[in-house]
């Protein structure tokens, strides 16, 4: 009876050791794994069909988007046109149209959209300075790639025919502006004209269309000139295709526009207030964001240019 | 009287015996019946049935905890590329979602990208957690607040303390304590890159920089108040810098113009970037401790095209927003933006 109490009582001391080292272990453990957890929080994800740097493949089930990109040149327009197509490489079924303000389609854009593997078109049309200049009251300034726009939807007028069974959507996309994904696939659905809020335009976070309770836009959420019959910026809408086609008519207006009227003067040409379709969860989510890029300073340059003019930038 | 005595003496015997033999045969047919415990369970034997369970238990979770493991390292196919880490500081502001946005849309197109993100705040932030959760990126999120010293104050100009230092810090931090976990040669290969949130990278940066062996260079557009600053190389070495702005700097050269291998940040626990450093070697306080230029490795066609770009964004104009806020009109916050 001794021997087996002595067994029973080593027994005991055996598994305390074993429990409290493994427990304190694993305590510890748990411990680093929690507070490593907090930081060692990788995410890891699989995407294992993805091909990179190269557009989707073409759907044939999903309407495409024409994306009307007016450009010109300045120091950082390289550098905007390069995120901005990162960003379209993920879009299915776009393509792309790039109208540059220039007397000759330039070497730089040539070779970007060349490199790209964006499905693109070319254009190029030149703003005369008499636009450029500040004009007078009876004349204001014709707002930047007003010109360029028109183009666009000229040359989509001549390309695609009025019958055109092919959906499409046409949308203009700055090229200094932020959009996320989700915008092109909300836009995709755009039977006549989308619209959807827009972030830091007319001095606010946002502004956006007003939804009444049927689902349908009855005014603007703006603090500039919410009167205007469309008091929405460029970036906030999408037109579908076959609505361009069949106003060959409408285009933005040239001269006599007010600052801010600019949207107004096409889109009063193509659909009433209580046909536009809002998107983006009932124009709740902000899905654009218009954003601005600094001109850069470059003070170092000097008269004659301190850096290798070759080198593109 | 002795003949009833001797009798009694008899029985009493006899009686004993019979007793102690009854109980023998009572207690040997006891002995294979089953005993009911509760009533010999001794608080020693409760505290061993205990520790066994216990015992038990922790195994089960030990065995948990390392299935919970393997799938993390059994989830990223095998590739024969070196993972790039890009370490991002950011900070909230307006046009912080929109700038992480559009760096993540690049991001996705490059394939082993592992991306840091390090607040300037107390706490990760439910705008950047939620956005890396549905960004489709291998990510980690960091935090970590400047000190107030050091923090730029409204009107301040942006370059007058120099800002994301504590964040690069705390990601090179993460980066090594994280390899410490994955052993051997493979853990040791990669990529560290301090990416800016509001830079513009082109794709082929990246492939450029991927095979670095200890200090890749080349050049930044629009930076240094030059359209571009750049490493001069001459007979595939750099020689000297092309900047407009104290190339008597170590390294002349911007957060954006190099990328350090993994190796090397390994090797070199210690190396980190100094704050207190003045004003534009910021990048010469971590390379200095790291590498020679004799050793920096030129890319981009040795170092003649322009492969990322020094871009801000403005700040956004919010003067409507202001006086509708003074009104108790602003735009809905619960609206991110």
């Amino acid at each position: 009876v001794n021997k087996l109490w002595c067994q029973k009582l080593q027994f005991i001391f055996f598994f305390s050791s074993v429990a409290d080292t493994i427990g304190g272990r694993s305590d510890s453990r748990a411990l680093k794994e929690s507070s490593s957890l907090q930081s060692r929080d990788i995410v890891h994800v699989v995407r294992t069909e993805y091909i990179y740097s190269r557009p989707p493949p073409w759907s044939q089930s999903l309407p495409t988007l024409h994306i009307i990109t007016p450009t010109y040149s300045r120091p950082v327009q390289k550098a905007e046109l390069t995120r901005l197509a990162n960003t379209l490489l993920h879009v299915s079924n776009l393509h792309w149209i790039v109208v540059e303000d220039s007397q000759r389609r330039t070497t730089l854009v040539s070779h970007f959209l060349q490199e790209k593997g964006l499905n693109y078109t070319h254009l190029n049309i030149l703003t005369p300075l008499t636009y450029k200049s500040r004009g007078d009251g009876r004349n204001p300034r014709v707002p930047r790639g007003t010109l360029q726009r028109n183009l666009a939807l000229r040359w989509l007028r001549e390309t695609f025919p009025l019958n055109y069974t092919q959906p499409g959507v046409v949308y203009f996309a700055d090229d200094d502006n932020t959009y996320s994904l989700q915008l092109f696939e909300e836009m995709r659905s755009t039977k006549k004209v989308s619209v959807w809020p827009v972030a830091f335009v007319g001095g606010l976070r946002y502004e956006s269309p007003k939804i009444n309770a049927l689902g349908k836009v009855y005014g603007w959420k703006t603090v500039f000139d919410p009167h205007r019959p469309f008091a929405i910026d460029m970036a906030g809408f999408a037109v579908n295709l076959g609505l361009i086609l069949s106003k060959p008519q409408a285009y933005f207006k040239l001269r006599g526009v007010k600052g801010g009227y600019q949207e107004s003067s096409l889109l009063k040409e193509l659909v009433t207030l209580s046909e536009l379709e809002p998107k983006a969860s009932n124009c709740t989510e902000v899905l654009v964001w218009h954003t601005r890029t600094e001109k850069p300073v470059l003070v170092n340059e000097g008269k004659k240019g301190f850096t290798d003019s070759k080198v593109e930038i | 009287m002795a003949a009833r005595m001797k009798l009694k003496l008899k029985t009493v015997f006899v009686l004993y015996f019979m007793v102690s033999l009854m109980g023998l045969i009572y207690a040997l047919m006891q002995l294979g019946q089953h005993c009911d415990c509760a009533e010999h369970d001794l608080p020693k034997d409760r505290a061993i049935s205990r520790l066994q369970e216990e015992l038990y238990r922790l195994q089960g979770q030990i065995r948990q905890l390392e299935k919970a493991k393997q799938p993390e390292k059994k989830q990223p196919p095998k590739s024969s590329l070196s993972t790039i880490f890009v370490i991002t500081p950011t900070y909230a502001r307006l046009v912080q979602k929109a700038e992480l946005t559009r760096l993540s849309q690049t991001f996705l197109h490059v394939p082993q990208l592992h991306w840091i993100l390090v607040e300037d705040s107390p706490r990760k932030t439910p705008l950047v957690s939620n956005f890396l959760m549905k960004s489709g990126l291998t990510y980690t999120h960091l935090n970590v607040p400047t000190a107030k010293e050091r923090k730029l104050q409204e009107g301040d100009p942006s370059w007058l303390k120099p800002r994301g230092v504590e964040q690069r810090n705390e990601g090179l931090r993460w980066l090594r304590e994280d390899r410490k976990t994955e052993p051997g040669d493979d853990g040791q290969q990669g990529v560290v890159y301090f990416a800016d949130d509001d830079n513009t990278y082109s794709l082929q940066l990246f492939e450029e920089m991927r095979s670095t062996r200890r200090v890749s260079v080349w050049p930044v557009g629009l930076v240094g108040g030059m359209k571009f600053e750049s490493p001069v190389v001459e007979g595939g070495k750099v020689v000297r810098f092309h900047t407009g702005w104290r190339p008597s700097r170590p390294f002349p050269m911007d957060m954006a113009g190099f990328a350090v291998s993994l190796r090397l940040v390994l090797a070199n626990p210690d190396a980190c970037f100094d704050g207190e450093a003045p004003m534009g070697f910021l990048e010469s306080s971590l390379l200095k401790g790291l590498v020679t230029v004799d050793e920096l490795e030129p890319k981009a066609d040795n170092c003649t095209k322009v492969l990322v770009w020094h871009t801000r964004t403005e700040k956004p104009k919010m003067k409507r927003e202001e006086a509708l806020q003074v009104q108790g009109l602003g735009s809905d916050p619960a609206v991110e933006v």
